[in-house]
């Protein structure tokens, strides 16, 4: 009879565990830690006349239900998740940062087409580039340096030693609002040689 | 049974104020918890491993695995110089709270 209870408390043992162990935010060594934490606590319990079953019941309950600790596990064992979602968000503020960097090289394509056409005169300059396409050429030149911030900013977040949660949210809330703040004054800069250029295409 | 506020903010100080005692095991240490508050404060007992993992990555204290001569496997606990250097902090709070709260209700007592 010992023998069947005992098998059967085992058994919920492991059920107990797997149900646990069900959340990706839980790990192994978490599950090894709770089992022994209910070991001791069932060994005292039965040690003050419970039956198994009985101990087990207060042993648990007492853990707390995996709803409620799940979460809790989960904000010590995400950091992964938030740093593989930072490297997301540096690939994708790199790629348009790029992006913008070529779309400034634009007006230069059209200024040649332009003078081939023979509207932009070398010598007078009639025709030529706007002020601010030209100063926004200016400053594309220095686009590398924003992802080289983000990317700076993504190694501090990757390797400090301090699991402070770094919310990927507000770096993804900054990069975004950089991205909008510059790609406006992009898109003006290079529509306005294009509208020129369009302005000065021959008439088929 | 204190509040779930309090608790949250309790925890780290306990848990850092047991182990000055003795490198110690989860189980344990919510028994001491238990024994010191004379059963007032209750933990949810799981509730203390994930704060002891982030403990942890703090570098408050440091952990190993040991058997015990039963066999039972048991996860230890020691507090490391952070810890103790924040434990210092701590305690400098909690005894300003403690004072301040004390000194009111002194007075508030002897209006009664």
């Amino acid at each position: 009879m010992e023998n069947i209870s005992e098998f059967n408390l085992n058994l919920a043992l492991q059920h107990w565990l797997a149900r646990l162990g069900e959340s990706p935010q839980v790990k192994a060594e978490n599950l090894k830690e709770l089992e022994s934490h209910v070991c001791d606590s069932m060994s005292q319990l039965e040690g003050k006349g419970l039956s198994s079953e009985e101990s087990f019941l207060v042993a648990t309950h007492r853990v707390g239900s995996p709803e409620k600790l799940e979460p809790e596990f989960a904000k010590v064992n995400r950091n992964p998740w938030s740093l593989i979602v930072h490297g997301l968000i540096l690939v994708f503020f790199s790629v348009v940062c790029w992006f913008l960097w070529g779309t400034l090289h634009l007006p230069q394509m059209t200024q040649a087409m332009l003078a081939r056409l023979g509207v932009v005169d070398q010598v007078t300059g009639y025709g030529a580039l706007p002020a601010f396409t030209r100063m926004m050429m200016g400053l594309g030149n220095f686009m590398f340096v924003p992802p080289l911030l983000a990317f700076i900013y993504c190694l501090y977040v990757w390797f400090r030693k301090s699991s402070v949660k770094s919310s990927w949210m507000g770096f993804f809330a900054s990069t975004t609002a950089f991205l909008i703040f510059i790609t406006l004054p992009t898109l003006i800069a290079v529509v306005i040689p294009l509208i020129a250029l369009v302005n000065h295409l021959p008439a088929k | 049974m204190l509040t779930k506020e309090l608790v949250a903010a309790s925890t780290v100080p306990l848990v850092l104020s047991v182990l000055t005692e003795s490198e110690n095991y989860g189980y344990a240490l919510i028994q001491r918890v238990r024994e010191l508050s004379g059963g007032k404060i209750e933990w949810t007992e799981g509730m203390l491993y994930p704060v002891l993992h982030w403990m942890e990555k703090e570098d408050l204290i440091e952990s190993e695995w040991r058997e015990a001569e039963t066999g039972r496997k048991r996860k230890y606990y020691w507090l490391r110089k952070e810890g103790r250097k924040a434990l210092q902090e701590d305690k400098q709070q909690w005894m300003s709270v403690h004072e301040t709260l004390t000194k009111l209700w002194k007075t508030s007592l002897s209006l009664i």
